[in-house]
């Protein structure tokens, strides 16, 4: 019996415990126009895109940003109890490693006729927002110091320069790395050990292989890196921030990788989902990429390319990534080279 | 203790039987513990061990066969090793001249906050201050000393960051330790004729030897569970066995691989906190409290060797406060190192755009905290003052998510809370439940400590002066154990508004964290936003541990551990 005050005190305390738990479960219940969206592209270009859907749609967007190789895997991990209803941007390699784990649903809006077949899924499992050429970028500064033009060819930046100064994406999370690494094994004529090859002469060039595939743009600009290898609307953005880059690009040709969206299997708002896909394949959004200066080629034939966009990319050699060849490859082409070209 | 173990073996289960509260409330933390301590943990061994319905080793000996986690393994304990043994000279050198150069008051309360600087902020905030100034393009290694192509990424800067974010711990665990040596016993081996050195090198420091080796070992499970630093500054040169399995898992959707990686970590954490515990953890509780009789004021440091201690200690704390400064001034510029106009368009980003990861930390931490401090609290009773079969278990279990390093834990509540029966991913409930129960032990931990100073004796004189079980509890052990509950609330409140190792596992399209949003802006290099959100969370934890304190000074009773205590001298990162 003695301190038996302080263990009823106790049981108090236990049942707040219990109660605040059981009442926690059920608190993240969402009103019925509500879209759940893993987005790639990063936060600065999703959200302008997100709040002009909501302002067309009336339909309210929660979505948090993980690259590529993360949304793909809590996608995957949540397959049986999906928590979001649309995989939105990055690139398509990542979608096609998605459909043979089986997790979109089909759907072809209205827009789907009209795209070139490099831009969708046969079936509809997923289809392109936009398309992004790989480019090369450095350092203004950096060039100059080391008496260098800006590379057009691979093989420029094997140059004895740029040992220690490239920054690029690493693998293992950035679907930028694999578009590069698929890059490569296209200008070899997938020849996989040529490929590879080049890859572990890049090796020691490289400071430092970053979490995102933008993660190189910013100590490119600040001269902190040489160079690097990234996607153009990263590279664009870097320079319009007002740091002096030059993009340029390999005279064998780079790839370029459709961004995708897609609609999650057992989607809990599936309505919504297919209005955002419509919506983000036609021209209602891309003709926003300019407004917003994201410097994404669009997808959808009837928008017209930003002119300043149009003039970079003049003349640059580029070729699709093929998703399919990707998408069967990229388990093991990323294990391959992460064991032969990262941790040698 | 004892003697209560010998008298009540026998009546033990009358004794359950005969409470019903004690069972109540000893059933309900058996539940708890089972489902977010042993359940997760199951799990995540079935996942390592289970292979198409038979037990298998194959999962493991891929990893201990495979050279590359070979030597990321190897680099984590090398790690771990240097920055136990940097971290701790560093921590004594800070603590010897705090408590024996008899410095000013304002000198040493002006070092300590800018060593603690550290503990109450988010674990990666040195290593961007690092990049800021040691990267190739770095104020110091660029813009002053106009090194070209220095690499910041690789074991050094990895180490350095590591050394200056731990060793406060080795600080706080050491100088109530060196204030407890009696000075008299160092003014008699001077008086006796020996120098100042040989009384430091045989008097001195064979009495700091416990406390050197439990600062060593708090360090070294620190360091072998810290997965932020060496994900921003280990570059490629340096793979670590917590990074490792996170981009196992998140890169290459990898569960098993993550789980067998993280798996291998266990064992030396483990081994860490049962030396650490078993061997230095009683003897510690035992020196602090301790109370030397009678200090007289005696010089047992040379001047000139005082101004040289004072000298590394304020260099070392400048260097801190520098690296703070800059976080400070990159969060208020346009963009370090490019454009360095003033603006406060980093803190708009953060208050608009950022709001919810703001939010929602802050309501994780406010129902972690007081769960977590009363979990501590009320396990940490129960084991010290009733008895009930199984306790010391329930104390054993109860330490397990805290022993772990966070990345185990992330990794096994991701695989034991995804699928039927327990779906909790996703919601607030399971990072809170991650908070409660891997921080909440510091509270268990002080609650016991202080329950065996002092002897059940003084309740049950209580009781027997007259006076009612519930005045017994209200009057005398409620305030013993308040200050127990104040720092655990502490520790768990630093804790859930700066731990990112498990809880990165945890966030979801409906709550995220700043800690985690801090990572995310760092990779995607928008460093100002990063900087204010780190600035925030120092503010907001310094604001709120200041109040603790306050609360914890009016309410101290005798022997009740210092208000420090909750910055992670007993904890862990």
């Amino acid at each position: 019996m003695k301190l038996f005050a302080g263990l009823c005190r106790a049981r108090n305390a236990l049942q707040l415990i219990v109660w605040l738990f059981a009442g926690f479960v059920t608190l993240p219940a969402l009103a019925a126009d509500t879209l759940n969206v893993y987005s790639i592209w990063p936060e600065n270009w999703a959200r302008p895109m997100f709040e002009e859907f909501e302002k067309a749609s009336a339909i309210k967007v929660n979505f948090v940003r993980f690259s590529s190789g993360e949304a793909l895997a809590r996608v995957i991990a949540e397959k049986n109890n999906p928590r979001v209803d649309v995989l939105f941007g990055g690139p398509v390699e990542t979608f096609a490693a998605g459909i043979s784990e089986g997790v979109f649903e089909p759907y072809k809006p209205a827009t789907f006729v009209k795209l070139p077949a490099r831009f969708k899924q046969a079936d509809g499992q997923w289809i392109a927002i936009a398309d992004d050429p790989l480019v090369f970028m450095t350092n203004d500064k950096f060039l100059k110091e080391n008496n260098l033009k800006a590379p057009a060819s691979w093989n420029d930046l094997l140059n004895p320069a740029y040992k220690n100064m490239l920054q690029m994406a690493d693998a293992r999370t950035s679907g930028t790395a694999v578009t590069r690494i698929f890059s490569i094994l296209e200008v070899n004529g997938r020849d996989e050990s040529k490929a590879f090859d080049y890859m572990k002469k890049l090796r020691p060039q490289v400071q430092l292989y970053t979490k995102s595939g933008g993660g190189g743009t910013l100590p490119v600009g600040l001269g902190q890196a040489g160079g690097g290898i990234f996607f153009i609307v990263d590279a664009l953005d870097t320079k319009a921030k007002g740091y002096d880059v030059t993009i340029s690009f390999p005279k064998e040709g780079i790839g370029t990788a459709a961004e995708g969206i897609a609609l999650i299997k057992g989607a809990k708002n599936p309505e919504a989902a297919r209005k955002l896909i419509d919506w983000a394949t036609s021209s209602s959004m891309q003709s926003l990429f300019a407004k917003y200066k994201i410097n994404f080629v669009p997808a959808n034939p009837d928008v017209v390319v930003e002119a300043s966009l149009a003039e970079v990319l003049k003349g640059a050699k580029l070729f699709p990534i093929d998703a399919d060849y990707a998408g069967a490859n990229r388990k093991r082409i990323v294990e391959r080279w992460v064991a032969e070209v990262l941790n040698p | 203790m004892t003697t209560v173990d010998a008298r009540a073996v026998t009546g033990v289960a009358a004794r359950v039987r005969r409470d019903p509260a004690l069972a109540a409330a000893v059933a309900t933390l058996w539940l708890l513990l089972a489902l977010f301590v042993v359940y997760p943990l199951a799990m995540l061994l079935a996942r390592i061990f289970w292979d198409h319905g038979e037990l298998s080793v194959a999962g493991l000996a891929s990893v201990l066969t495979d050279r590359h986690q070979i030597r990321a393994f190897a680099n984590s304990l090398l790690l771990a090793l240097f920055v136990g043994v940097f971290g701790t000279l560093l921590g004594f050198l800070f603590a010897f001249t705090a408590a024996r150069c008899r410095l000013p008051r304002a000198i040493v309360s002006t070092i300590d906050a800018s060593v603690l600087l550290p503990l109450v902020s988010p674990p990666f905030t040195t290593a961007i201050g690092l990049i800021f100034s040691f990267g190739p393009r770095g104020l110091i290694t660029y813009g002053l000393l106009g090194i070209k192509g220095f690499t910041v990424y690789g074991m050094g800067s990895t180490m350095l960051a590591e050394t200056l974010t731990y060793f406060p711990i080795a600080y706080l665990t050491l100088r109530p330790m060196l204030a407890a040596i009696d000075p008299n016993i160092e003014g008699m081996a001077l008086s006796l004729g020996a120098s100042r050195r040989r009384v430091f090198r045989t008097v001195t420091l064979p009495l700091c030897i416990p406390g050197l080796a439990n600062a060593f070992l708090l360090l070294f499970a620190a360091s072998l569970a810290d997965f932020a630093t060496p994900l921003i500054l280990g570059g490629n040169q340096f793979p670590v066995l917590p990074t490792q399995a996170y981009l196992q898992i998140t890169g290459l959707f990898d569960f098993r691989g993550g789980a067998v990686l993280s798996f291998v970590l266990l064992v030396p954490a483990l081994a860490v906190f049962l030396l650490q515990r078993q061997w230095v953890g009683r003897r510690f509780y035992v020196t602090i409290t301790g109370k030397g009789a009678g200090q007289t004021p005696f010089d047992s440091v040379a001047p000139g060797v005082r101004w040289l201690l004072l000298a590394a200690c304020i260099a070392v704390a400048s260097l801190i406060v520098y690296l703070y400064a800059l976080l400070l001034y990159a969060s208020l510029v346009v963009a370090l190192g490019a454009n360095h106009a003033f603006t406060l368009q980093h803190y708009r980003v953060i208050f608009t755009e950022g709001l919810k990861p703001i939010h929602d930390t802050l309501i994780i931490a406010a129902l972690a905290t007081p769960l977590g401090g009363l979990y501590g609290v009320l396990l940490g009773y129960l084991v010290a003052r009733k008895l009930f079969p199984g306790r010391r278990s329930m104390e054993a279990v109860s330490m397990i998510n805290y022993a772990l390093p966070g990345t185990i834990v992330g990794i096994a509540y991701l695989i034991a809370f995804n699928d039927p029966p327990f779906v909790l991913t996703g919601t607030a409930l399971l990072i809170v439940a991650c908070y409660v129960f891997r921080y909440g032990p510091t509270g268990i931990r002080t609650t016991i400590a202080l329950l065996q100073q002092i002897d059940r004796s003084l309740e049950e004189a209580s009781l027997g002066l007259g006076a009612r079980s519930g005045t017994t509890f209200r009057r005398v052990t409620l305030p013993l154990i308040l200050p127990a509950f104040f720092a655990g609330l502490g520790v768990v409140f630093i804790r859930s508004m700066t731990a990112i190792s498990a809880t990165i596992f945890l966030v979801s399209i409906g709550w995220t964290l700043i800690t985690v949003k801090i990572l995310e802006n760092i990779t995607e290099l928008a460093l100002g936003p990063a900087a204010a959100f780190s600035v925030l969370v120092v503010v907001i934890v310094f604001v709120v541990i200041a109040g603790i304190g306050r609360a914890l000074r009016l309410l101290r009773a005798q022997g009740a551990p210092p208000v420090t205590s909750m910055l992670g001298g007993w904890s862990r990162p």
